[in-house]
């Protein structure tokens, strides 16, 4: 019973990492209806700001984590404004934007590769690991609740965002019609940088935690296809569904880890997916994109 | 006496809460050149979408030559015999004027994978017989010069004259098109009306068109079908649609008629 | 002919192979993958493990490792393709883990992580030379046919093809199957060249370079992925001293061509006489002022 109460506790903070992540590459798709390979290089670039800002400015956990999202988020920004931009402004053709997308998940990678070196690097204990009593139901560890909490905390504040703010609202109705919403008069390439801006910033809360979990490697960002896993299961498209995606993942992983097998999780998430597309493929929640013919 | 072509039974289909078609119902008899009109979004292109399985119904029936197609696929629904051209067109833009043509007319001469891997066998007949009916029916549409073209570059009176080609040449035996004269002016409107007769007639074919263009519906369509807001509001010969009060409401709006 | 030269052409003629698999697929049915490197793993693996192991002969080995790919790679595409969207390509990351979690803990029957050595060399020049003629030529005859255009039509606009009576989720899942095979004969003959085979060698790197090398060519062209898996090879060869930077640059190869020019090197055109002599005609060069014009 112990066991079981930890390893959920452990799968919702898993699952809340994932939802981080996830939400934001769910909201990429709900816009400009692409698969964004690169989200993942949003996760290492926080976490590797996030690294050198404490070494460099004295382990102050919120000054660089503040650096670390604003620094991912306008990264992002750029990314968008470089890459897919250009290819969207010309043609309709998503195929482009995945491959280009994909082109510059290699680069993000690769360039830390090539720059900082593919070592482990563990980040200074500034976030606490120390073990906590749960409730007296079960021995947990103060960062799997701490991350749980801070989900939380920034899930509400992007619900808030979206549902009370102008640019909220612009946003949700470009999710339903892009174009129809540039006629309206929002600027559409505003609004795009905006919603790159977000989800480098989720990624980079979601990176700086991953990190602690994991240690930090340029491929730190490939567990983001969990995160695109998650987004299928919950709903291409759909935010709450992301996030609701994104806490069964993290549960099954986690449920799968303690009492069966550490090796099987991967394939566990991939069974998954294709359970999902098989079964229900637009997701739990996720919304008919149906096409005006 | 033989079975309509194309039967409507109490068609229903809602896209969330919006009732985008309500219990339509019509029948069209074998060689029928008929029109479907109505304002925009009256839900003359859900019908025809409805009828090509590209959505599903919610209601209802739809009966091609006798057989309920409704529970179809749309690339069954096409193999049964019916074709249609879109609003849009929807061409192969980076394709050549005859490969768009050969794409369709290849599914009468069908040959397998083998013999496509190897160019053995049926290949080398069966694609010089496509390509002979596609180059064929180019012309019937005044298209063959054009031939090695990109589709996507073609003036836009000639796309869609392709569209019609192309539909043509999956040889059905009912035709809907799509607003076939959107953008075009009134000597293109009246080349068209020559073609459609034309190809009425010499393909033995049902024919359903959905227009915009009065004169072109008043012309050529022997049957009108008349909707608003998803529903039939009229149905007749062009005279009697004509001067139905109904209509003129519809397109003119209640203030004018009372005016 | 000196030991390395042939052994280069050995490798191009191999890894063409693979690269006329993924052109077919990406370049002329629009799907992208990001896993077929996996196919590659799974038809080098079989094919050692039948010519080791159970001493087949490695003809029937290679066809196998081909077979069962494309089996795989069928199993993944029908509950994936006929979902219009990304669908494949996120779950094609997924299969190329899953492939290499299973391979590494394979136990005794896959060797795991350490590798799979003293394969048989039985991919010599003229071998691996007639299997790509081979299965060249009938990619070449394949799109030249109804199923080639039936696979651009699903590309081109899915919802015009299946109302033109085509079944596109089948076209969709078929061309697939055939890049499975072709990328499993591949990487058994991969097997046969280097006699030892790891799970690290058909990793992420191993597909983006594939993607990389169509791309490069030309979305729509397979003479294009030929000239481009050519200058891939021996570009690689040549700058074997920062071969750290290799990643780095195909990222940025990919990212650049998309933006600038994402038809790529030969566009859709196929390497002809024709082609050639066109290039150097004004014909040309009107008609292509024309082309851009309209856009896509």
């Amino acid at each position: 019973m112990d066991t079981l109460v930890q390893q959920i506790i452990n799968g919702l903070s898993l699952g809340s990492v994932y939802a981080l992540i996830a939400v934001g590459y769910s909201l990429v798709y709900s816009i400009l209806l692409f698969s964004n390979f690169s989200h993942g290089g949003f996760i290492v670039i926080g976490g590797y700001i996030c690294y050198y800002t404490l070494a460099a400015m004295g382990n102050n956990i919120w000054l660089s984590g503040f650096t670390a999202v604003m620094g991912a988020g306008l990264i992002a920004v750029l990314v968008e404004f470089l890459a897919y931009k250009p290819i969207r402004e010309r043609t309709s053709i998503t195929l482009y934007l995945l491959i280009a997308s994909m082109g510059m998940s290699i680069v993000i990678e690769n360039i830390f590769v090539v720059t900082v070196g593919g070592r482990f690097r563990a980040l200074p204990p500034v976030i606490p690991t120390n073990p906590v009593n749960f409730f007296g139901l079960a021995t947990t560890s103060a960062f799997d609740l701490l991350s749980l909490v801070t989900a939380i905390v920034f899930l509400a504040a992007l619900q808030l965002f979206l549902t009370k703010t102008k640019w909220g609202l612009a946003i949700r109705a470009a999710s339903y019609d892009l174009r129809t919403s540039g006629l309206m008069g929002v600027n559409v390439n505003r609004l795009i940088s905006i919603v790159f801006f977000v989800a480098g910033f989720l990624a980079a809360v979601g990176g700086i935690f991953l990190s602690v979990r994991y240690t930090l490697f340029p491929q730190l960002g490939g567990i983001t296809i969990k995160a695109f896993v998650a987004a299928v299961i919950g709903g291409l498209g759909s935010l709450p569904g992301a996030v609701l995606g994104s806490l069964i993942l993290g549960l099954a992983e986690m449920l799968t880890a303690g009492f069966i097998s550490s090796q099987l999780r991967d394939i566990v998430v991939f069974g998954m997916l294709i359970a999902t597309l098989l079964w229900r493929p637009s997701g739990l929640l996720g919304k008919q994109i149906s096409e005006k013919v | 006496m033989s079975e309509p072509v194309l039967k409507l039974d109490r068609t229903d289909k809602y896209f969330g809460g919006v009732h985008a078609v309500q219990e339509m119902s019509f029948t069209l008899e074998k060689g029928e050149l008929a029109g479907l009109i109505g304002p925009n979004g009256a839900g003359k292109t859900t019908i025809f979408n409805l009828i090509t399985g590209v959505y599903d119904v919610d209601g209802g029936k739809i009966l091609f030559e006798g057989e309920d197609i409704t529970p179809y696929k749309t690339y069954e629904v096409i193999r049964k015999g019916i074709a249609r051209t879109f609003q849009n067109l929807r061409l192969f833009p980076r394709s050549t004027v005859l490969e768009n043509v050969m794409t369709a007319c290849q599914q009468h001469h069908k040959y397998g994978f083998f013999e496509a891997a190897t160019h053995l066998g049926r290949w080398g007949s069966f694609e010089r017989e496509t390509r002979k009916q596609s180059m064929e029916l180019l012309e019937r549409v005044g298209l063959s010069h054009l031939a090695e073209q990109a589709a996507g570059t073609l003036p836009y009176g000639y796309q869609r004259r392709l569209e019609i080609a192309r539909a043509l040449s999956l040889q059905p035996r009912l035709l809907l098109l799509d607003e076939p004269a959107a953008g075009m002016n009134p000597d293109e409107v009246n080349d068209l009306n020559g073609l459609i007769k034309g190809i009425h007639r010499d393909f033995e074919l049902t024919v359903l068109v959905i227009e915009h263009h009065m004169d072109l519906v008043m012309e050529i369509c022997s049957h009108v079908i008349c909707m608003n807001f998803g529903a039939k509001i009229a149905e007749g010969d062009p005279e009697h649609v004509q001067n139905h009060p109904e209509i003129l409401k519809a397109y003119l709006g209640e203030e004018v008629l009372e005016a | 002919m000196s030991g390395y030269v042939e052994g280069i052409i050995i490798l191009l003629c191999v890894n063409g192979i693979a690269a006329l698999g993924v052109c077919l697929l990406t370049g002329f049915t629009g799907i992208f993958s990001l896993g077929h490197a996996g196919y590659m793993a799974i038809g080098a693996y079989t094919t050692a493990i039948m010519t080791l192991r159970y001493g087949i002969h490695w003809l029937p080995a290679v066809l196998a490792g081909g077979l069962i790919a494309m089996t795989v790679s069928y199993l993944i595409g029908v509950p994936t393709l006929k979902l219009m969207g990304d669908y494949y390509a996120i779950a094609s990351i997924g299969l190329g883990e899953a492939i290499r979690l299973v391979l590494e803990n394979g136990g005794n029957f896959t060797r795991g992580a350490r590798g799979y050595p003293g394969i048989e060399n039985f991919t010599t020049l003229p071998i691996a030379g007639g299997f790509f003629l081979v299965m060249a030529v009938l990619m070449f005859f394949l799109v030249r046919s109804n199923f080639g255009r039936a696979f651009k039509a699903c590309r081109d606009d899915y919802i015009a093809a299946s109302l033109l009576g085509f079944n596109t989720a089948r076209y969709r899942v078929f061309s697939l199957a055939i890049s499975g095979f072709y990328c499993g004969v591949a990487g058994a003959l991969m097997a046969g060249f280097l006699t030892f085979i790891q799970p690290v060698m058909f990793d992420s790197g191993k597909s983006t370079e594939l993607v990389a090398v169509v791309v490069f060519g030309g979305l729509g062209s397979l003479s294009g992925s030929l000239l481009g898996t050519m200058v891939l090879t021996l570009v690689t060869e040549l700058f074997r001293p920062i071969s750290q930077y290799r990643m780095l640059i195909y990222g940025i190869i990919l990212v650049i061509i998309m933006v600038a020019r994402p038809e790529g090197i030969m566009g859709q055109h196929e390497l002809s006489p024709r082609y050639i002599k066109s290039l150097f005609s004004r014909k040309h060069r009107t008609a292509k002022a024309t082309e851009g014009g309209s856009g896509l």
